[in-house]
C-alpha cells in the first residue's frame, strides 16, 4: 500500500501505541481488500456497543484502548446498546449485565465517541453529506447513507471503524471508488408502497441477490421506507448500496440497459413473508428496528390514542434513540400506556432470550436476527396488525 | 524450508503447528478463557502456530482472540491461506503475528516447528525440505494409467501413483512431465490437455510441490522401466479402493473436470 510519510510514521509507532495499533488494523484490512492507499473520512459510526454482542473480550479491549489514551479524531456515534440506561429493569436485565453495559458506554465516551446509541444516527446525531467518505459499521445505517445520501463507506466492522475513527482515515477500496458503486442488477418492484411492503421487498431482494448492488425501478421511498429497505437487504443478504431511479442521488449516473432485470412482486413478497414468520403467537412485541423516527412515533401514537391494551401476557417495547424520545413527549405519553419507550437499545442487541421465546416485529431485519442472535421464534407483521394483538 | 507469505499482523514468533483443515470461527470454535479448541481434533491453541485456511463466522470472533490474549492463551502466530476481516482484526488488536497467502495448509503438519516473521512475511518450517515434482494422469478411453512403485522406492513405496518424478534443476515442469512419461512408460506426449496449480504433499520431512498434468492418448501399451513394477488402466471411480499416493484421487477428479 502507498502510505504517506506521516502514515508510515504512525505505523512505526512515532505517534504512540494507540495510533500504531489503529494504523496496523486499517492497513491490514486495506491489504486484504486490495486498497492502494488510505482516504480521509469525515465521520464514523461504531458497532460493538452491546455487552451481549462483544462479551468480556470486547469489554477488555475497550478498557485497554481507553487506558492507552485512544481518542477518535472525527465525529463518531455508537450503535444501540443492550439496554435502556435507566429503564433496564423493565427489560428483565440483570444488574451484572447493566454494570458492564454502562461501563462500555463510559469507555466509548472516554474515547470521545458521542454517547447517543442509535442505529439511525443519520436522523440527527451524525448526518454525512453527498460524496463524503465515512467509516460506518451497522449494516442498515451504512447502506442508508451510501444509498439515500450518497456518502461513501464499506461495511466496516466494530474495531475497524473505531481504528478509522481514531486515525480519521480508512482504507480506500470498494464502495469508496466510483467504479465499485455501479449497480449489478435491475429490480422491477411491484409493491403497495406501505412501509411493511418495503420490509418484505428488502427481504426478497436480499434473498434473491445476496450481495451486489440493486437498481430499483417502481419505488419512491421516503426516509422511513429507505431505512426499512436498507435494513432488510443488509440482513437478508449483504447489500451495502442500492440505487432507486428518480430517487437516490447517484441513480442517474449509470447506464443500466445491459443489466439483468429481476421482477419482484406479490409472489416474492409472500415467499419473504413465509420465510420470516415462524410463529403466530407472541410474548413480546418490539417496534423500532431500525429505531423509530419522529414520524413513526407520531403515527404509532395516533393509532394507539383512545385504545386500551387488554392482554397483559404480552409486553410491548418501542425502541428509539434518546434524541427522538426527548423530541416527542406527547407521543411518548400515549405509547407508555402500552409499554415502555426505550432509548438507545433494541430487541436484537438486548438479551431478550432470558425472558422471552416468541417475539413480534414489523422489521425484516429483526425477523432475520431474532432466531439467530436471540433464540426467538418470530412473527413479522405490519405495525397495526401487531398492535391489534394486545387489544 | 522457508517461503514468503504476506504480513497481516506484525511480529515474530516460533511455535509448534496446530493445523485445521476447515475454516475456523473463533466464536464457538475456541474457548476464549482457556484456549481449548472445540473443532477439528481438539487441542489447545495456546502458544501454537495456528494454521487454517481462513476465518469465518461472527465478527465477535475478533474479541474471542482478544480474550485469549488477556488470559495468556493466545496462539503464538496465525497462518492462513487467505485472510478475512474477522481473524485479521483479532490478530492485530491482540498483537498476534499473522501471515497469509501460503499456498496450502497441507504444507504443514501438526508438531512442525515453525517460525513466522511477520515483519517480512517469511515462514520457516524447521527441518523440512521442499522438492518439486510432476504427476501426470495419462488417460486412454476414460481410464487412467496407474503405476505401482516397488517396495524399494524412496518415496511412497509400494503405492499406486500417476506417472510421477522429480523436476530436475531448472527444468520446466511440462518438460519434466513428458520426459518422465517417456522414461517410465515409453509413451510419447506433447502438450498437456489440462493442468492444475501445484499441490503440496507432505511425506515426513519432505514437502513435495507437485505439478499435476493430464494427457489424453490413444490406444497405447506402456513399456515400464525399472522404476515401477506394474501398471493398470483404472476407471476414476475405482481409484479410491487402491492404495494410492496421498492426494492422487482428488487430483485426478479435478484434472478430469477441467
Amino acid at each position: 500500500m502507498d502510505l504517506t510519510r506521516e502514515e508510515e510514521a504512525i505505523l512505526n509507532g512515532e505517534s504512540g501505541e494507540g495510533m500504531q495499533k489503529a494504523m496496523e488494523l486499517v492497513t491490514a484490512l486495506g491489504k486484504i481488500y486490495g486498497a492502494e492507499d488510505l482516504i480521509d473520512i469525515t465521520s464514523a459510526h461504531l458497532s460493538g456497543a452491546s455487552y451481549k454482542t462483544i462479551g468480556d473480550g470486547g469489554l477488555k479491549y475497550l478498557e485497554d484502548m481507553a487506558a492507552g489514551g485512544a481518542r477518535v479524531s472525527v465525529p463518531s456515534t455508537l450503535n444501540p446498546v443492550g439496554m435502556d440506561r435507566e429503564r433496564w429493569r423493565e427489560m428483565h436485565i440483570t444488574p451484572e449485565f447493566a454494570e458492564k453495559q454502562l461501563r462500555i458506554i463510559d469507555l466509548y465516551g472516554q474515547m470521545g465517541v458521542q454517547k447517543t446509541c442509535s442505529c439511525t444516527p443519520y436522523t440527527g446525531a451524525n448526518v454525512p453529506s453527498f460524496g463524503d467518505h465515512v467509516a460506518w459499521a451497522e449494516s442498515s445505517a451504512l447502506s442508508f447513507v451510501n444509498s439515500y445520501i450518497g456518502a461513501r463507506t464499506n461495511r466496516e466492522g466494530g474495531p475497524g471503524a473505531l481504528a478509522a475513527a481514531i486515525l480519521g482515515k480508512t482504507a480506500n477500496y470498494g464502495l469508496h471508488l466510483d467504479e465499485k458503486r455501479r449497480p449489478t442488477k435491475v429490480i422491477e418492484a411491484d409493491i403497495d408502497g406501505s412501509v411493511f411492503s418495503y420490509s418484505l421487498l428488502g427481504q426478497a431482494v436480499g434473498m434473491a441477490m445476496g450481495s451486489g448492488i440493486p437498481y430499483f425501478r417502481g419505488i419512491s421511498p421516503e426516509l422511513e421506507e429507505a431505512k426499512t429497505l436498507s435494513a432488510a437487504m443488509a440482513a437478508a443478504g449483504s447489500v451495502a448500496l442500492w440505487h432507486a431511479e428518480g430517487v437516490t442521488p447517484e441513480a442517474g449516473s449509470f447506464d443500466v440497459s445491459d443489466l439483468e432485470v429481476i421482477p419482484i412482486g406479490e409472489k416474492e413478497l409472500e415467499a419473504a413473508y413465509d420465510k420470516l414468520n415462524t410463529v403466530d403467537d407472541v410474548q413480546l412485541i418490539a417496534l423500532g428496528c431500525p429505531h423509530l423516527t419522529e414520524k413513526e412515533m407520531h403515527q404509532i401514537a395516533s393509532f394507539l390514542k383512545g385504545k386500551k391494551k387488554v392482554r397483559d401476557d404480552v409486553e410491548i417495547w418501542f425502541c428509539t434513540s434518546e434524541e427522538v424520545r426527548a423530541r416527542c413527549p406527547e407521543d411518548v405519553r400515549i405509547m407508555e400506556e402500552f409499554g415502555p419507550v426505550l432509548a438507545d437499545t433494541c430487541m436484537v442487541v438486548a438479551p431478550i432470550e432470558g425472558a422471552f421465546q416468541r417475539t413480534g416485529t414489523n422489521s425484516a431485519k429483526a425477523g432475520n436476527y431474532l432466531p439467530t442472535l436471540c433464540s426467538q421464534k418470530a412473527m413479522v407483521r405490519d405495525v397495526s396488525a401487531l398492535l391489534e394483538v394486545v387489544m | 524450508m522457508r517461503f514468503e507469505g504476506r504480513t497481516i499482523s506484525p511480529g515474530k514468533a516460533t511455535g509448534e503447528v496446530l493445523r485445521l483443515d476447515e475454516p475456523l470461527s473463533f466464536l464457538g470454535g475456541v474457548d476464549g478463557s482457556t484456549g481449548e479448541l472445540r473443532v477439528g481434533n481438539g487441542g489447545n491453541v495456546k502458544g501454537k502456530v495456528l494454521v487454517f485456511p481462513r476465518g469465518k463466522g461472527s465478527t465477535v470472533g475478533s474479541f474471542v482472540m482478544y480474550d485469549l490474549m488477556v488470559h495468556g492463551c493466545a496462539p503464538a502466530a496465525v497462518i492462513n491461506e487467505s485472510a478475512e476481516t474477522i481473524v485479521a482484526t483479532g490478530a492485530v488488536i491482540s498483537s498476534i503475528p499473522m501471515v497469509d497467502s501460503v499456498p496450502s495448509v497441507s504444507m504443514f503438519e501438526d508438531g512442525d516447528v515453525v517460525t513466522v516473521d511477520a515483519a517480512s512475511g517469511a515462514v520457516d518450517i524447521e527441518g523440512v525440505e521442499m522438492h518439486e515434482s510432476v504427476s501426470s494422469a495419462v488417460v486412454s478411453d476414460g481410464r487412467v494409467l496407474m503405476l505401482r512403485r516397488p517396495a524399494s522406492c524412496h518415496s511412497f513405496p509400494g503405492r499406486w501413483s500417476l506417472v510421477a518424478g522429480r523436476v530436475e534443476g531448472d527444468e520446466d515442469p511440462v518438460d519434466a512431465a513428458s520426459r518422465e512419461i517417456m522414461e517410465e512408460t515409453g509413451i510419447a506426449v506433447s502438450e498437456p490437455d489440462a493442468r492444475l496449480d501445484p499441490v503440496y504433499v507432505r511425506e515426513g520431512n519432505v514437502l513435495w510441490k507437485v505439478h499435476p498434468f493430464l494427457y489424453r492418448v490413444g490406444s497405447v501399451e506402456p513399456v515400464l522401466n525399472e522404476e515401477n513394477e506394474a501398471f493398470d488402466w483404472v476407471a476414476p471411480e475405482d481409484m479410491a479402493v487402491r492404495d494410492t499416493v496421498d492426494g492422487t484421487v482428488g487430483v485426478v477428479q479435478r484434472l478430469l473436470s477441467k
